[in-house]
Formats: C-alpha cells, structure tokens, sequence
C-alpha cells in the first residue's frame, strides 16, 4: 500500500511542473523585477516604494511632476490661477476608465473624499489635507482651493491623488478594488498571481501616448543577486534595487546598463531633547566626528553625494555656499570637552535592519565615532520597533533615510516642522521658515527662503548630515528607459531600443 | 480503534486550543501594531479611532473570544499589513510550502532508502562507511547553508540552476535538496539499522533457505517491516520541515507561508501571524494523527493501550 | 541502602564508576574518540585563541574590504581566511563566534534539561493528574513550530545572549521530560524502589538516589546530540536577525552577511558554515559513541 505513495507524489510533482504557468516573452512583452511584491494595487492604501512603483502603471493624476517639481499636464487639459490659493482646472474631454467610465469632476471629487475615508486608511492623507474639497463647476471644470497658499500645490496632486472609477468602487467594495483595480492609466490589470507577479496589458482607450510595450509583467525577487542575475541572464528586463558591489558587474557586462533614479538621503536624527544631544557642541562634535569620504569610498565605491545641510545638494533651495562638515576627531573631542565630556560620552545608536547595506555602515559609522570620543552600542530593530520607537521619542541617535525629492517642501516639512513632528527637535524658526517657504509662490523668493533654512540648520545640528547615496535601475540593453528622481518604475515611458 | 480515534481527536483539540492561546498571547505582547499602520504625521485621535476600529482596545481575553469564535468560521482577520483577509494570503502561499516540503521528504525518501538497504546488505564494506559517514556529515550541515552552497556552486559558478524563484523542476531542486538533506540522512540511517535487524530475523532466513532469489527476500519482506519505524520517524520530522522551510524560503524566496510568516512577526500583524501558526500546527498535528493511525494499522498490536 | 539523609557518595559511586566505564566504552569506538578529540580541540581553540591569534575581530580597516583568503589572488597572510565587506578579520571573527554557538549551546542545553528533568520527574513519578497536564503541555509545545515559537519571543524579550540561553532552553524541554519519565515510569515498579518505599524513604530521597542515577545515561546522550541542534537553531535564528546583536560576531549571522556577498566574495559565507558543521560533526560523532556505549547493559553496575 505504500508503495503506491512514492509514484504517485512523483507523479504529482512532475504534472505540478508542467502546468505551472510561464509567462510569455515575446518582444512586447516588458517584465520587471522589484525587491518585494505590492502589498495591494490600490495607490491610495499604501506608500511603500515598491507597491507604489506598479500602481502608478495603472492609475494616472491630473499632473505629471517634472524632475524640477514644476508639473505637465496629465488628466488635467490646462489650468489658471484663480487668486493664490485657489487653482481653475479644466478636465481632457477624452480619459476614460479602463471599464469605460469617464474620467470627469464628478471621479476627482469622489477621489478626493476618497482620500479622507476613515476606512481606506491612507497614508497620503496628510500630505493633501491642506486641500478643499474640488467644487464642480461643470462635467469636465473644477475648481479646488488650498487652506493657505501652498506652493507645492499642483506637484502633490500629482503624486498623491490618483483618479479612481466612481461606480466600479461602489460597486465592488474597497477590499475588491484593492486586489482587482480599474484605473485611468495606460496598463490595465490582466492578472495578479499573489506572490509571484502582476500581469498587466496596455490599456486602448488610453487619452495619452499608447505605451511601447503591450504587456507588462511586474515580479518580486528579494535576493539582491537573484535580481542582477535574472537581469544579466536575460530573465527580466528592469531591476531595482541594485546594493552598490553589484553595480560594476552590469555595467561591464555588455548586457544590461544603469539608469539613475531615487536618491536616498541617510541621515542620523539626534535627540536634541535630552543629554547629551541636548549641546550643541556635541552635535557639531558629532558632525565632526563621521568621515564621510572614507564611508563614501569603502561603502559606495565613491558613489554618494555628500550632503551639507539637511537639503539634499540636488534639490533646488539646497544653500551651495555651504560645505559638508569636515571629518576632524581632534575637533570632536574638544568639542566633547568644552561640553563637559573630557572622557567622551557614550550613546545608543538605534537602527531599522531592512535599509540596504545599514549594518556595514551602523559598525564602519561606531567604529569612527569611536575614535572621536562616543563610545557607540548599536541597537539594530525590525521596521515595525523602529517605528514604534521612533514615535515613542526612545531613540538617542539613529538613522533614518528620506528620499531626495525635487521638491523642498516634500520633506522639509514633514521632517522638520514641529505641527509635523517634534520627536526630537523643534524650533520656531525653522517652523516659520518652512511655512513661508510653503506659501510664497514665487520660486526665486522660495529658493531663498530655503537658502536659509539649510543655514539654520546647519549651524543648529539636528542631525549628523551624511550622504545622498543615489539609486539606479539596471536596464537591459535592448530596453530604452531612463529612471526619474521619484524613483517609481513608470514603465509608459519604456521603448525598446534599436 | 474507535475509542482510540476519539482519544487522538480530542488530543488533536486541546493541543490547537493551546496553541491559539500561546500564539495569541504573545504577539500581543510584542508591541502595538496601530503605531505602525498609520503614517507620521496620525494625530492622537486618529491612532485612538483605529485602534478602537480594530478592537484592540478591548481587555485581551475578550479579544481572545472574538477570535475564537471568528476563527472557527474561518475568518482570522484581515491583514493588518496587506489588507486582504488573513485566510486568503495563506490560502495562497500555503501550496508553495507544502509543495518544498513534499519534494524534500520525496528527495529524501528515494536518495536514503536505496541507500539504506544497500549499505546494510552490504555491511561493513568501504560503501558502507562511506555512505554512513556522508550521512553523519549530512546531519551536521546547517541546511541553510547548504542552500547558500548550492547557490555558490550551481548557480553562481556553474551557472546550471536559477537562484531563486518558483515554477519549474530547475527552481524546486536546491531548495528541496538542502531542507530534504537531513532527512536523507536520517532515513538512511535508520533504514541501515532497521533492515539489518530484519536480515537476521528467523523467518528470513528461511525465505532464503526455501531458495528464493537474494532480492525477493529484501523486497517482500524486509522492506515492509521497515515502514513502520520510517513513517514514524517521516512523521515527526515533518515538524522540522515545517520549521525548516521558514528559514530555506528565506534564502531561496521562495513565495511559501514561512517566509510570510516572519515577514509577519517583524511587521506586528497580529492577524495573520496567528492564522498561520495556527494552520501550521493544525497540520502539524494532523499529520501526527495520521502517522498514528497509519501506525496502528500497519501493525496492529501496537495497541490502544500504549496510552495508558 | 540507608534510610536517612543523603548520602552523596552512595549516590555518586555508582555514578563514577559508570562514567569510567562509559569514557572506556566511548574510547574503543574510532569515531567517537575522533568526534570527542575534535570537539576538545574546537573548545579549546574558542576559549585559548587570543593567546595566539592577536587580531581583533571588531577591528574595521574599510579599504582593506573583501580580501580574498591567502592563497587566492589578492590574499595576504595577514588575513588568513580574507576579510568581510568592513575589513574584519573573518578567522578572527569565526574563532569569537565560536564563544557564542558554544556557550548558548551547551547552556541552553542545560537549561532544558533541568526543566525538562524537573517536569518529567515529577510527571513520572507522581503521576494522576498532574502527568496528564504535563504531558499535555509537552503536547502543546511539540506542535508548536519551534522556529515561530522563539522568533514570536524574541520578538518580545529581545535578544540578548541570556534571552537567547533562556528561550532556546526552555522550548526544548519537553524530549527530555519524556525520556525521563518513560524511564521513572518502568523504575517506579521495581523492587528496590518498593523496598526503599516501603521502608519509608522519603520521596524526594528515593527520586534523588535510586531513580536519578539509572535516567543520568539516557540524558547525558539525549543532551550532547541536543546541543547540535541548538547551535543550529541559534545560527538560524541569527541568520534570520534575531540572534545575539552585532558587534558580536555569531557564524548565524556571518552566513547572512555573507550571503549578500555570495557572488563576490565567496569566503564569506563558506568559512563560517564550515565551521558549523565541523562543531556540529564533532558533536554528533561523540553523541553517537555514547549511545551505542551507554546501552542496557551498563545499567547493571547501579544498584
């Protein structure tokens, strides 16, 4: 009798094996390969990169930012400005959604309410609570106010309000849209194998340009050598997430290149509330204390943007008269003793262990700072303490990333305002600051304003400011695709390369 | 038999009870999942709503209740990470792990058995050891590393086999072979042992005195009386496979429920962390259950009465 | 056999004199002795190494990263083994990770055997309804996947090395607790326990001289083949993240590492898997030859 067991599983595995599904790969077929597979499909239920990245696929807005944070025009035909804080917007006559439906001021007003429903939860509520309701005017013209002036105004509709199906979400329910989406962009969702990949087909009644590639698969593979190697080996057309060792190998293998895309910004957060952070000869000790050209070299092949203030060098607003704080130990413990730590001082420094390469550079960054007069413990967390930490004001020193956004205020504000969170720093000017910043509409005067934010801020030391450590994505060579600064894998403006 | 069944029923029960609580429990302890849901910039008051939303500001015990009695009609709450009910997201990786885990206890079983027998018949010769030692060596490698070995040589050096991924007979072989590798060893050790008592047995040594051929006498025979010990030993080793897949999905991603199951505990998703440990333990002891039943009929007096 | 106190000679002759046969036993059986010699030699080398081996395993030099080994292109004899993607030392970092695997493995088997004789004494011996529960619980904990159950208290404790001893230790009590009390349950009968029963012995007393001493054997075994299994589990759990925390170095961890590195830098993830399975080799060879050493008929020289 159990004999029988043993052919019969064989048996199984291997018809398992053949009717596994294999996806299709012919020339117009595009398949990418991210890090970790979305969490859902709905862009207004989640903010992580990944998820975002496939989303933005099948969902379009009424703008589409630019990489100066000035904005073009998507679903949104042409606009004028009513008085400084309220925008006219007229509506393309000719976006439908992908069952049809149009794309009209009824959808952005639903959308809009959408975005502030207590049961879709969305995290990008925040960012566009500074908006009124759109008031409709006619079928295709609204017009929609700001509570204040807000410059970054049309560049966070372009992002953070994605124009959803009125009548297929009242009729499906939020948890079904989530797995089976409708949208206005140019894919539309064919299939979603959990766990495996998201099939995607270009949509014909999309307004804008068709895209070049009629099908669009989207994969995880979370193994950072399994990416480069499915990319290298023909596997996949478009990876992310590529750590800095590997990036030399695609560049020289003659298969594939690397486009730029996201920056993030590392920074290290300083509790300014409590000792020792609480001087500020200790955080300039702390400043003085990193040496970030010998981390820049040894970690990221010389690769990083070293940052001087907490504006990131590449965004306009960034002061360029200011220059990064020089690595000088010496300084450091002098420092440390005008503050009254002739001995040095000990400090914990909390981390989040899924950030890239963090851990090489929480030891190379302790074994430093050990040399200028802090005695560093490394306190690793998972995401989820980090978080909860981080909120819960533990935290004496950590590191934190942000991504580097054209747009100043994008997170400026969210880092440094204290309405925004006052954790462990607030200060009233830089609060003034930023809301000037925010509400001045001219962009020479706006510049300026952040000139001198990034000065405040320098001189104050919040955080030890470290380096912009640019992304890319490896592109293979048959595949024309540049990656932009937002860092999503909008893959409509993918063509195949002669 | 019956009364037998019943006992093992009843034990298959409370033993489920305990690990709901138990898992329940401490996922509870380890932090506040609402913190984590909701972006910086969530106001008190929006923290507070959600977490009333979710019942979580409810005295556990009666969180407890809800779950129970929710769970028994299979629903385990919606994923506080994913958002789509807990049962689906299992539902939907649970065939990725069962299929790693059946192909490393078929690896296993058709690499050892042969194995096995052959060494025994074979006793103390240079094949012997040799096969014995490779199957001690085999017992003492970690099996993640031996997947990350098999990554470095066949995939990476070689270039023969994909790293990772799931879908065809290329991806299953790795990963099945590292996680099956200490099972290997087991069986063929205990296959060895087992068929050289059965060898000298009495009535199989006059089988072979009645003249019939060397191998109708292992096969007929020995072999059935060695199924006993092996689906015992299959049986409570698939407890570790169960474990063991958490950490080779990991290094192979392949798309199973350990590797979200730990996603899960790192991410405080209360929900889908006890749905799984549940499921998992319900096959666990099903599998168990299985084994003893299967045991009592293979042979029939091993008796009722052992649980005395 | 007195009646009174006691007496830790009575208790620990026969002990000794089963050691001495066991060691005699163990010795004539080839891969024992080779298991048992290894294993000395891995210990030794773990606590001793900085006497001989001067290089700080924390020891950064960040342009010196990814030094192959020695008699690869690039090596140098000053990193025997290379060095890892912050210019450590990886043979230095093996050797202090060796303290770790070590030290959690040994104590966390210690741990659960003391709980689990505890529990299985007391299950065996008194029986009735506290076996059941007992035995119960044991059922509860065996279903448990144990991989989920220590990373689900981690998660809560924290990992710490005394966290990790302590977890580690008490999820594994319960093979222990059943050997033990499947032994008590076949010594409980016999004639010389009824004899010291019926001459009053106290219960503690008779557990203590006359049923300890016959159970020590199946432990001893059951323990040293557990230790293998706790220094994976512990790689494991370090591979997984939740292991000792850094800057300690622990062979779990370099094998995550390393496993970034794989396409690169080979040594990395190789070195501290050998290891592994040389520690855990070493163990099971000794284990092995104790079983076979410790069988039935020794028991005849206690009581």
């Amino acid at each position: 009798m159990k004999k029988f067991w043993l052919p019969l599983l064989l048996l199984g595995l291997l018809c398992g094996f053949f009717i596994s599904p294999a996806a299709a790969r012919d020339a117009d077929t595009l398949i990418v390969a991210q890090e970790a597979e979305p969490v859902g499909l709905d862009l207004m239920r989640s903010s992580i990169q990944t998820t975002m990245s496939v989303c933005y696929n099948i969902h379009d807005t009424l703008f589409h930012p630019q990489e100066d944070a000035t904005v073009k025009p998507a679903l949104a035909e042409k606009w004028e400005k009513v008085d400084n804080k309220t925008w006219k917007i007229y509506l393309r006559k000719d976006a439908t959604f992908q069952n049809g439906e149009p794309v009209n001021a009824e959808a952005v007003k639903f959308s809009y309410n959408r975005i502030f429903d207590p049961a879709i939860e969305c995290p990008h509520k925040g960012k566009l609570e500074i908006f009124e309701e759109p008031k409709i005017i006619d079928d295709y013209t609204f017009t929609i106010s700001t509570k204040e002036p807000y410059a970054p105004g049309l560049y966070i509709l372009g992002y953070y309000m994605p124009i959803v199906p009125p009548a297929y979400i009242k009729k499906v329910g939020d948890a079904e849209y989530n797995i089976n989406p409708i949208g206005c962009g140019p894919y539309k969702l064919v299939k979603w194998v959990k766990g495996e990949e998201v099939i995607m087909e270009a949509y014909d009644g999309y307004y804008g340009p068709k895209p070049a590639y009629k099908h669009l698969i989207f994969k995880a593979i979370p193994e950072e050598s399994s990416r480069v190697a499915a990319l290298l080996t023909g596997e996949v057309d478009v990876i992310s997430g590529i750590p800095i060792h590997q990036r030399k190998k695609i560049e020289e293998s003659g298969k594939a290149y690397l486009t730029p895309q996201m920056g993030v910004m590392h920074y290290m957060g300083l509790n300014t509330y409590e000792k020792p952070f609480n001087d500020v000869r200790v955080r300039h000790a702390a400043n003085y204390a990193l040496n970030r050209d010998l981390i820049n070299k040894a970690l990221f092949n010389d690769q990083a943007i070293i940052c001087a203030g907490p504006i990131s060098p590449r965004t306009f607003g960034a002061d360029p008269n200011l220059k990064p704080y020089p690595y000088d130990p010496q300084k450091s413990k002098q420092l440390l003793k005008e503050a009254g730590y002739p001995d040095g001082v000990s400090v914990r420094l909390s981390y989040p262990t899924y950030m890239s390469q963090i851990q090489e550079q929480a030891e190379a960054i302790a074994a430093e700072f050990g040399k200028a007069g802090f005695k560093v413990q490394l306190e690793p967390l998972e995401r989820a303490v980090m978080w909860e930490n981080y909120k819960g004001k533990k935290l004496e020193m950590f590191i934190y990333w942000w991504d580097d956004a054209p747009e100043p205020d994008r997170y400026m504000y969210s880092l440094f305002h204290s309405k925004s969170r006052d954790y462990y720093y607030k200060n009233t000017k830089v609060d003034e600051l930023l809301d000037k910043g925010r509400t001045t509409l001219d962009r020479e005067k706006r510049a300026e304003i952040y000139h001198q934010l990034d000065d405040v801020l320098y001189e104050d030391a919040p955080w030890v400011y470290m380096y912009v450590v640019p992304e890319v994505f490896g592109v293979a060579d048959n595949v024309d695709y540049q990656g932009r600064r937002d860092g999503f894998l909008n893959m409509r403006y993918a063509k195949p390369k002669k | 038999m019956g009364r037998y069944l019943v006992k093992r029923l009843w034990h298959t029960v409370y033993v489920i009870i305990g690990i709901s609580m138990i898992s329940f429990f401490f996922i509870h302890l380890s932090g506040d999942p609402v913190m984590l849901m909701l972006p910086a910039d969530a106001s008190k008051q929006e923290i507070e709503q959600l977490r009333h939303r979710l019942g979580f500001d409810q005295p556990l015990p009666v969180q407890y209740l809800h779950f129970v009695s929710n769970a028994v009609k299979g629903d385990f709450g919606e994923s506080l990470y994913y958002h789509v009910p807990a049962m689906n997201l299992i539902l939907e990786r649970l065939p990725a792990s069962l299929e790693l885990a059946f192909a490393s206890m078929f690896i296993a079983l058709i690499v050892s058995l042969p194995i096995g027998i052959i060494s025994a018949v074979y006793r103390g010769s240079a094949l012997d050891m040799g096969t014995m030692l490779a199957a001690l060596f085999g017992l003492s490698m970690p099996h993640f590393w031996l997947g990350i070995m098999l990554i470095l040589i066949f995939s990476v050096k070689l270039g023969w086999l994909p790293t990772s991924g799931r879908g065809s007979l290329a991806q299953i072989i790795m990963p099945a072979t590292a996680l099956g590798l200490s099972l290997m060893a087991m069986f063929a050790r205990l296959t060895r042992s087992v068929m050289l008592e059965v060898l000298s047995l009495d009535y199989i040594r006059t089988a072979r005195a009645k003249g019939l051929g060397e191998f109708m006498v292992i096969g007929k025979h020995a072999l059935k009386n060695a199924l006993i010990p092996l689906v015992t030993v299959a049986g409570m080793q698939f407890g570790f496979l169960i474990g063991g897949t958490v950490i080779i999905e990991t290094v192979f991603a392949w798309p199973g429920v350990g590797r979200l199951v730990v996603q899960a505990i790192f991410n405080r998703d209360y929900p889908l962390v006890q749905a799984i440990v549940l499921v998992l333990a319900v096959i666990f002891v099903l599998v168990n259950l299985l084994v003893d039943v299967l045991y009592v009929y293979l042979d029939p007096r091993i008796s009722y009465l052992e649980e005395k | 056999m007195q009646a009174s106190a006691f007496s830790i000679r009575d208790s620990l002759g026969p002990s000794l004199r089963l050691m001495r046969v066991t060691i005699r036993e163990v010795a004539r059986r080839r891969s024992a002795l080779v298991g048992g010699i290894l294993l000395c030699c891995i210990v030794l080398a773990s606590v001793s190494f900085p006497l001989f081996y001067h290089i700080d395993p924390l020891e950064q030099d960040l342009l010196a990263r990814f030094t192959p080994p020695f008699w690869q292109h690039g090596g140098s004899l000053a990193h025997l083994l290379g060095t890892d993607n912050l210019g450590r030392d990886v043979l230095s970092r093996i050797l202090y990770g060796s303290r770790v695997s070590l030290l959690v493995g040994f104590s966390a088997v210690v741990v659960a055997e003391l709980v689990g004789i505890l529990l299985g004494l007391v299950s065996g011996y008194y029986g009735g309804r506290l076996d059941n529960l007992i035995m119960r619980v044991a059922d509860i904990f065996m279903a448990y996947p144990f991989m989920l159950l220590t990373i689900s208290v981690i998660a809560v404790m924290g990992s710490s090395i005394f966290n990790l001893i302590l977890i580690l230790g008490v999820s594994d009590w319960v093979t222990y607790a059943r050997t033990i009390r499947g032994s008590v349950l076949s010594l409980k009968e016999k004639e010389f326990v009824e004899a010291a029963r019926a001459v009053g012995t106290r219960h503690p007393v008779i557990i203590y001289r006359h049923i300890l001493p016959n159970v020590i054997s199946p432990l001893l075994v059951l323990g040293t083949l557990r230790v293998a299994n706790i220094i994976i589990w512990e790689s494991g759990l370090s591979f997984l993240g939740m292991g000792v925390p850094p800057p300690m170095p622990t062979w779990g961890r370099m094998l995550a590492e390393g496993r970034a590195y794989i396409t690169d830098a080979w040594w990395l993830a190789t070195f501290p898997g050998i290891a592994i399975m040389l520690t855990i080799l070493s163990i099971n060879l000794l284990g092995d030859g104790l079983r076979d050493a410790l069988d039935p008929r020794l028991r005849n020289i206690v009581s």
